[in-house]
Formats: structure tokens, sequence, C-alpha cells
């Protein structure tokens, strides 16, 4: 019977401990979900035969729109929008159609802390998608990282050349090459028709170092044009390790050296001594006296 | 000899005062010294207006317009209003940092994007002199959602609002996280923080302030 409530007792404090150390931690880790928990979203119509849409993004059970941009036309790619990780929808309706009126697609998108998404509208009007694309957001030491979206109608299969970098050699339409990464500078990016009878389409393009990139082929006016989004941006050559930003002025300084205070010491005891000498055999001489 | 009594009482008492001073002075002396470092943020004083000037907006094309070079960075909170310097990189790869004389100075890092581009723009500043306060001395009183401007060359002017601030220790440097590619226009503040290392006479820690392109 004691014994039980021995045990009881125990386990209770065991319990309460656990609870006390638990706490902390789930703050902790609470505190560092909120202070890097957001990631990036955009939005794009990359469909060449479809008309102009407005598109919404809406945070995952909430029916009001979080973004909404209007009139969105074939070619378009919005800014990177920081939101909260999380789960999102996005819904394309006709442009100018009523926010409540039934969507033409939507999909849904679940954005980690620190990552990036485009999400674009892409194929042919007749089998429009929604496709999620995750975005890199790092870059080989001392280059630049390419991809391409091949988003032309006129010309179904493209090869694409940055330079004397192969991209993609048969790209075809509404499909994603793979991230690339390629030397910095002012290049030429070729685009050519992989059937024959095209031209090549070129023109020049920049990247700098430690730069994300992503070349859109559109269907310009007349022939392919080719959209250099610069995606992300850091520094080319990161300096090594931490930054020396202080000369210690009001750093807290250690304790000093004890060994003038000892001499101090040292010193006022001898005086004291001597004084204290002189003055008992001062006493003694008068008492004789 | 009554003439040397007062003499060697004087002496007595001399002595006696010495050890005294000593015994005090070792004392006191045995407790570090503090930083003069406010531990906590008191009571933030408005000591600076925020700058006027045009606020670019991001761009809503695709192709973003260039963005000016920095020119001045002013953080009213903490009373900071600074023209910044460029910096570079040091022969040994680390980060260029301002004189001892220029210390009151904030400076740019010419290998990070401008502020208000697409990126992660990096600015750096010392915390003290040998001395007394630097340029970024009260940086660690910022928190999330104070703002920050940085005026460009052309005049226009860029908000920022800080979204955290975070203590590293420079031996766990996050270069990625500080200095990689973001897909918005961001800020890092960056200075020294912790324990001053007298053997090496740098400070063990580092602070970042990261903030984003109020829009």
């Amino acid at each position: 019977m004691n014994f039980r409530r021995i045990t009881r007792r125990l386990l209770m404090l065991l319990g309460a401990s656990a609870l006390l150390l638990g706490i902390p931690a789930a703050a902790t880790a609470f505190a560092s979900s909120t202070t890097s928990g957001t990631g990036w979203i955009r939005l794009a119509h990359l469909s060449p035969n479809t008309p102009a849409v407005d598109v919404y993004l809406y945070s995952f059970d909430n029916s009001n729109a979080m973004i909404v941009l209007h009139h969105v036309a074939y070619g378009t790619v919005s800014p990177y929008e920081s939101v909260q990780a999380g789960d999102y929808s996005v819904a394309m309706r006709a442009a100018g159609a009523s926010a409540t009126s039934q969507p033409v697609l939507s999909t849904s998108v679940t954005i980690a802390a620190g990552h990036a998404y485009t999400v674009a509208g892409m194929g042919p009007e007749s089998g429009l998608r929604l496709q999620v694309l995750d975005d890199d957001l790092t870059t080989p030491p001392g280059q630049t990282l390419v991809r391409v979206i091949q988003a032309s109608l006129k010309q179904q299969e493209v090869k694409v050349t940055l330079g004397s970098t192969v991209l993609s050699g048969s790209l075809k339409f509404a499909s994603v090459s793979a991230y690339q990464g390629v030397t910095p500078g002012a290049q030429t990016v070729t685009v050519s028709a992989v059937s024959a009878g095209a031209g090549d389409t070129s023109s020049s393009v920049t990247c700098a170092a430690g730069t994300v990139h992503t070349l859109v082929v559109l269907d310009g006016a007349s022939g392919l044009e080719v959209v250099n989004l610069e995606d992300a941006s850091g520094s080319g050559k990161p300096p090594l390790g931490g930054v020396s930003t202080g000369f210690g002025g009001t750093a807290p300084h250690g304790p000093g050296s004890p060994v003038p205070w000892l001499v101090a010491i040292g010193a006022g005891c001898m005086l004291a001594l001597t004084g204290g000498l002189r003055l008992r055999r001062n006493r003694q001489l008068t008492a004789r006296i | 000899m009554p003439t040397r009594r007062p003499a060697a009482a004087l002496a007595l008492a001399a002595g006696l005062i010495v050890i005294a001073g000593g015994v005090a002075g070792l004392l006191l002396t045995r407790h570090p010294t503090p930083a003069m470092r406010p531990v906590a943020a008191g009571v933030a004083v408005a000591a600076l207006p925020a700058p006027t000037g045009p606020i670019v907006a991001p761009p809503q094309s695709a192709a973003p317009k260039p963005v000016a070079a920095p020119v001045s960075l002013t953080i009213p909170l903490i009373g900071v209003q600074t023209n910044l310097m460029t910096l570079g990189l040091a022969s040994d790869g680390e980060m260029q940092v301002p004189a001892l004389s220029m210390a009151s100075v904030a400076g740019w890092y010419t290998g990070s994007p401008r502020p208000g581009a697409i990126g992660s723009a990096i600015i750096v500043g010392h915390i003290d002199t040998t001395n007394g306060p630097a340029v970024f001395f009260r940086l660690h009183e910022l928190t999330a959602g104070d703002k920050i401007y940085v005026k460009r060359a052309d005049g226009t002017l860029a908000e920022f609002r800080v979204t955290s601030v975070q203590t590293y220790l420079k031996d766990h440097f996050p270069t990625e996280d500080v200095y990689g590619p973001v897909p918005d226009p961001e800020l890092r503040l960056i200075t020294c923080d912790g324990t001053f290392d007298y053997a090496t006479r740098h400070y063990l820690s580092n602070i970042v302030v990261y903030a984003t392109e109020v829009g």
C-alpha cells in the first residue's frame, strides 16, 4: 500500500517535470517555425492560344482570395510573393468573370518554408492545365543556374543553347527543362526548331554568378521570343565565414591583474609595521625615562 | 626622542590606508566589467524621422528595371543614419569591413544585389570601436516589423521590414541562408555580437537582421 503510493508520487513527479521540460522545447520549436516559415509563389500564363485570365490565390480553407491578378495575358509571369508556408490553391477564371463563379481551372499547392514555386497555366487552350513547378534557389559555387520553359505552340519542339551549353536538345511544347549550371556572363541564347525549315531565334542574355534564371520560349508576333527571368539572386562570391565587425571597445572586460594591488597591500603592511614598531619603541623609551 | 613619534604614527596611518586601498582595489577588480551594451531593448526612442522620397514599388512586369546603387541607410528606431561605403572581399576571402576610422559608417557588399533589386542585399557595420559604440551598436534592438530605409543614387527610397533577427557563432555562420539566392528583394544587416575574444581581438558571434522590401 505504502509502496504503491510512493510509486504513484514518483510517477506524478516524473510527469510534471517532463511537462515542464516539454513546454520550453515546444515553445522554441514554435518560435523557429514562425521566424523562418515563409516560402514564395508566383503565377504565370504560358498558354499561347488561351485568352487573358484572372488568377486567384487562396490560402487553404479560406474562400477570400489572398491575391488576385487581373487580366493576365499569355507570356506574363508575376513577381514572387512571400507567403506563410502551408497549403494553398490557385484558380483561373476568364478575365472579368465574377470572383464567385466556377473557375476554369484550379489546383492545390503546398508551399514549404524557404522554397519557391511557379504555378503556370500551360498547354493549348483545349488541354489547358495548371502546372506547379518547384523552383530551385541554390546555385553551384560561382555559377548561374538556368532552366527553360517551352511555351511556344508555333514550334512544338525546340533546341535551346546558351553560349556553348546545350540547355535542352529537344524540348517539347508545355514542358520544362532540368536546371543546369552555366558559366556566368553575357551570352547568346539560341532557340532553334528541331523540325527543319524554321530559322533560329537568338538573343543576348546576361547572367550573373549566384543567380537563378528561367528562360521562357514564347510565340512572338513573328517567330519566337525568349524572355529571360531572373528568379533569384544572391552573392555570387559569398564571403568566407563570419564578418569581423567590432573592435571590442564595448565588450565586457575580464578581471584585471591582481599583482599591483597585492604589491600595494604588501607595501602598506611594511609601512604600517615600521610605523607601529617605531611607536612601540618610542613608548618603551618614554616609559624608561 | 619625542620628535619621531608623529612620523611613526603617520607611517602607521599611511600604511593602513594603503592596505585598505589595495584590498578595495583588489576586490573591485575581481569582477569583469559588464558590456556597455544594454542587455534588453528599453523604451525605443524614435530619434529619427522616416526619410522621404519616392518609394519604388516592386516591378510588375517580367523584366525588372535596374536599381540604382545604395548611398545611405536610415533605421529610425535605433538612431542609425549613415552614408554607405562600398565593400568587397578581403584578400583572405572574408568580407571587407570599414576601417576603424570609418566605424561610424556602414557599407554595402558590392558582390551582393543592390537593395531593392531581387535578391539578398548585404550591408555590414561595426558594433563598436576600440573604446566606444559604432554604427550598428544598437542593431540587436531591432525586432520583426521594424522599418529600415535605403536611399539610392537616383534619389529613390527602398523601404524594408524586419522579418527576423538571428545570432550565430562565427564558426557556424550560415553562409547559404545569409548570402544565398532569394526570389524577392531582401536585405541583411550584419554586425558582431556575443563574447569578445581578447586573444584574437574578435567577437565570436555575428548578429544578422533579415528584412524584406515592403511593396
